[in-house]
């Protein structure tokens, strides 16, 4: 909004001139001044939003006293520029104009309106308000909040069926039983995962448990030997884990993980709700420490991968696997000497699977 | 419940600096007293008799334990260790330092908690029903409206330099329980014609020395052009109200003045002309917002529960508490447990900082985080399990939140008055208490049955007298503090004023003098007619002859 410090010509009306007089003189007039007898006499905004309500394309001036305060009032209201009183300081005018950044009500010629701004990304709107509203509440709310039917979420779990799985799986049990669960048959886990994704499918009663397996085509022309994950274990994560996925989810919007902050440093800012490529990513247990985990397991009585009492207690593919000793970090036992430290799935916040 | 996002966190944070940098320009001199009173008001900072006093919103009565236990915290650190809770569900802090205000409005803002348009002529903090979400005659939570009507006036351009305050309240049932037509706009959801959602518009109500009750302007405003009718109605009040006597500038004035007819042709003409398209409410906007309104994560339970039936048959002091403070929930196996802020000799409203501490853990733990603020100045745990009651009754009896007197006689609604505010000409709290120990017999209570008492210090009625079906307003008589009495004003969808029953008494004749009338009521009423029914049969003289019976004879 302009600030003016000289005394303007043209017409000049009390804001206490009847709205009809005003609009006639706006008809006759490209300029009005209208004048604010009391700063607390606030018909001039409301003038202003009628004149410009009914397209008056002139150009409208307020003077009189008016308060800095008032600046975005005026500016949102309609107003063009303020006559400054006399000697008056133009700062505070300015500072007071820019205060906000953002405004709720739509206005004359207003384009920075919340409404319009919240809705360029719906997911990331989704998601920034179910962490507000359930960030913090408990693992199976949860669920429960984004798997409520009125928000018609396309959604599946995600699970390696490793060390820490039956958590995420028992809630899954709990909410939804027959929600579609994803698992990663890469051709390369321990004959124990399979044991056990079968042991534990039964035991929660989970009824839609889906065997994703690698393109046979693919598999035969890449890794025909089966040892790629020596030579090129990004490849071969590929071939096995993220293409097959990327298939299996497609046409799900949303994907529920059992990632955790702990688990390694990528993910220590880990939100339950994330929202990136169009899909809306949960991890109910994004908050859990390794006790609370720990304790779920036993309080439930759930049953543990075979391969935990052995000293694994992160899971993937055999030949990327190993036992950790006491004081390693629970992923130090994947992809051991490699920099790697997530199977590529995780960069497009997709999967635990690894 | 609703949840900041983004824009909602950075709009407080901006106000608090537009207000930091308003009182720096105040203290330079920049600002006159007279240019900063109307900024200060509208961030909730008042200037009582003794100090500065802080209201701080509580948006349509929805409070988390979060948000509770950050008020304790500033009752603790920054006042007397209390709050009181107002029939507008605000919360009022009695002694605030100024110097403490922005610390105060930035751990305010932290769990997004604001003092914005609290006060000042400007759109107030909208009021609903406390049970909404909760209330089985529910056509829709009004909640959700409420959040857009919040929004939508908060730091609103055109309408922060009113002629006078504007209080909007939303119900969303046909029973009114949020005294809408005391309101300067009282909205009711109804479904229109195609079945949507629309709004039964009342308008020009308000108390003060000109009570009005509210009238219907339109029978069905679809949910779409909601902000386009009221930005109409706020325009028509704006360009037309009076603004050369503050008694007279609410829009009760103005619609009483040209008649409630040529006021809805005004509105009507300013809808016609104002750009209806903008103010539409995007349907993802809409549904972006109902969203946090959804229903917290019931458990699928029996709609009855031995524990509490139980409970009830084996402590008599427990199940008259159930009968008084327990209310039905649309969700089976569930209720709503009303705290009471009544204790016997307590004033009426106000909460210590240790009490905010114990609800808020009680919601924590029992209600989904959840705490409501209601009209009648009590707080409410909305989503409790039945078989749960016992244990939180238990913790608010230790607390002295558990009187059972929810909607009964000693449920006062009064103001703060002489022991507080500059304006007032009596005392209303003690009042409140000498009334509240007559009445105190428990027994007695559950006999009366509902009777809403209210007390306003002065005219400007913020205690709702007019709307009690028992008023006390404190008068001035010759210096001293003087009481008249009002029977048979209603709040409610029947609401009414009060009738003045005659000439005013002094404060200790109050309480026997109301007691007499509740006798009279016992004598007279019909197998279970509530008070407010005897009075709508029989008229105010029963009463009248009650009242003044001791004092005539003596005379
Ligand atoms: C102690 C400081 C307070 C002051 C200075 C104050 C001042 C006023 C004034 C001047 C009015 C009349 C406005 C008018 O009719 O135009 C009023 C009305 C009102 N106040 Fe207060 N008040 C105070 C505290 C309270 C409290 C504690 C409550 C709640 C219990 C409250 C709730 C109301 C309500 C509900 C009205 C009536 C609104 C209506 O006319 O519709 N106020 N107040
Ligand atoms: S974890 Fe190892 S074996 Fe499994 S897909 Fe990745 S590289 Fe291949
Ligand atoms: S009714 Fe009067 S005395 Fe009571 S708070 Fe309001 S202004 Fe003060």
């Amino acid at each position: 909004m302009q600030l003016l410090e000289q005394v303007q010509d043209g017409v000049r009306l009390s804001v206490s001139t009847p709205e009809e007089d005003v609009r006639a003189a706006a008809t006759a007039n490209d300029s009005l001044i209208l004048e604010f007898e009391a700063f607390r006499d606030g018909r001039g905004f409301s003038l202003a939003a009628v004149l410009r309500g009914l397209g008056y394309r002139g150009r409208l001036i307020a003077a009189g006293k008016v308060l800095p305060d008032q600046a975005r009032h005026l500016r949102r209201c309609g107003f063009d520029a303020v006559e400054l009183s006399p000697g008056a300081d133009p700062a505070p005018w300015r500072r007071m104009d820019q205060v906000f950044s953002a405004a709720y009500q739509p206005a004359s010629g207003d384009d920075r309106l919340v409404w319009r701004q919240r809705h360029t990304n719906p997911d990331a709107a989704l998601a920034a308000r179910l962490n507000a509203q359930w960030g913090q509440a408990a693992a199976e709310d949860l669920l429960r909040a984004v798997l409520d039917p009125a928000l018609e979420r396309k959604a599946a779990v995600i699970s390696s069926f490793g060390a820490e799985a039956a958590v995420l799986l028992h809630l899954i049990s709990r909410v939804r039983p027959d929600l579609p669960v994803v698992f990663l048959e890469t051709g390369q886990h321990f004959f124990q995962t399979l044991a056990y994704r079968r042991e534990l499918t039964e035991r929660l009663g989970l009824t839609d448990v889906r065997d994703i397996k690698p393109e046979a085509a693919a598999l035969s022309k890449a890794d025909p030997r089966g040892d790629l994950w020596r030579s090129a274990p990004d490849a071969c994560c590929t071939i096995r884990k993220v293409q097959p996925l990327a298939q299996a989810l497609a046409g799900f919007d949303t994907r529920i993980t059992g990632r955790k902050r702990y688990q390694n440093s990528h993910r220590a800012a880990l939100e339950p709700f994330e929202a990136a490529d169009g899909v809306l990513t949960v991890n109910p247990l994004a908050a859990w420490s390794a006790d609370q985990t720990e304790t779920w397991l036993r309080d439930h009585q759930l049953p543990r991968h075979p391969l935990v009492e052995q000293g694994y207690p992160s899971i993937g593919c055999w030949p990327c696997t190993r036992a950790v000793e006491t004081g390693e970090n629970a992923r130090d036992g994947r992809w051991a000497g490699q920099e790697k430290t997530e199977c590529g799935i995780h960069e497009r916040a997709l999967a635990p699977a690894c | 419940m609703y949840r900041y996002d983004e824009f909602d966190a950075a709009l407080v944070r901006e106000r608090i600096a537009e207000f930091s940098d308003q009182v720096d320009r105040r203290s330079s001199g920049a600002l006159t007293e007279d240019e900063f009173k109307p900024l200060r008001l509208m961030n909730g900072v008042y200037l009582q008799l003794h100090a500065y006093m802080l209201r701080v919103a509580v948006p349509y009565g929805v409070i988390s334990s979060r948000q509770m236990r950050r008020l304790a915290h500033v009752a603790r650190t920054y006042d007397k260790g209390y709050g009181h809770f107002t029939t507008r569900t605000n919360i009022q802090f009695n002694w605030p330092a100024l110097q403490d205000l922005p610390a105060i409005l930035s751990d305010l803002a932290e769990v997004e908690m604001h003092a914005i348009q609290t006060s000042g002529n400007c759109i107030r903090n909208v009021t609903t029903d406390v049970f909404a979400g909760v209330a089985a005659d529910e056509i829709e939570d009004p909640r959700p409206w409420c959040e857009i009507v919040r929004q939508w006036s908060t730091i609103h351009p055109e309408f922060s330099f009113l002629p006078r305050k504007f209080k909007i309240a939303i119900v969303g049932a046909p029973k009114d329980r949020a005294a809408v037509r005391t309101h300067d706009v009282g909205l009711q959801i109804v479904r229109g014609e195609d079945g949507q959602t629309a709004f039964r518009v009342f308008v020009g109500g308000g108390q003060g020395r000109l009570p009005h009750i509210a009238q219907e302007i339109a029978p069905a405003v679809p949910g779409q052009s909601l902000l386009a009718y009221l930005t109409a109605i706020l325009r028509a009040y704006n360009l037309l109200g009076r603004r050369d006597n503050i008694h007279k500038a609410r829009i009760k004035i103005l619609v009483a003045a040209i008649g409630i007819d040529a006021f809805r042709d005004e509105v009507e003409r300013q809808f016609a002309i104002l750009r209806q398209e903008d103010l539409r409410i995007p349907d993802e906007e809409l549904a972006r917002i109902q969203a946090y309104f959804t229903p917290p994560p019931f458990a699928d339970l029996p709609a009855t529960s031995p524990a509490y039936d139980a409970a009830r048959r084996l402590n008599p002091e427990f199940a008259r508490f159930t009968r008084s403070n327990l209310r039905e929930h649309k969700q089976a196996g569930y209720g709503a447990v009303i705290v009471s802020l009544k204790p016997i000799g307590g004033v009426p409203g106000d909460i210590t900082a240790a009490q905010m501490d114990v609800v808020a853990d009680l919601a924590a733990r029992f209600s989904f985080h959840e705490v409501r603020a209601s009209y009648e100045q009590n707080l409410v745990l909305p989503h409790v399990r039945l078989e749960d009651v016992h244990a939180v009754w238990s913790r608010l009896r230790e607390a002295g939140l558990a009187t059972a007197n929810a909607d009964l006689a000693t449920d006062i609604i009064a103001c703060p008055g002489l022991d507080y505010c500059s304006l007032a000409n009596a005392r209303s709290i003690p009042v409140a208490q000498a009334l509240s120990h007559q009445l105190a017999d428990a027994a007695l209570l559950e006999k009366l049955g509902p009777v809403r008492i209210n007390i306003s210090g002065c005219i400007n009625a913020c205690g709702h007298h007019h709307v009690g079906h028992i008023g006390v307003l404190g008068v001035d008589r010759k210096g001293e503090e003087y009481y008249q009495i009002t029977v048979g004003g209603s709040p409610d969808e029947q609401a009414a004023l009060g009738e003045i029953v005659g000439r005013s008494l002094p404060a200790e004749e109050v309480a026997p003098a109301i007691a007499r009338a509740l006798d009279r009521y016992l004598e007279i009423r019909n197998d279970g007619e509530l008070f407010i029914d005897t009075v709508r049969r029989l008229g105010a003289d029963p009463f009248r002859t009650a009242i003044y019976e001791l004092t005539d004879a003596a005379a």
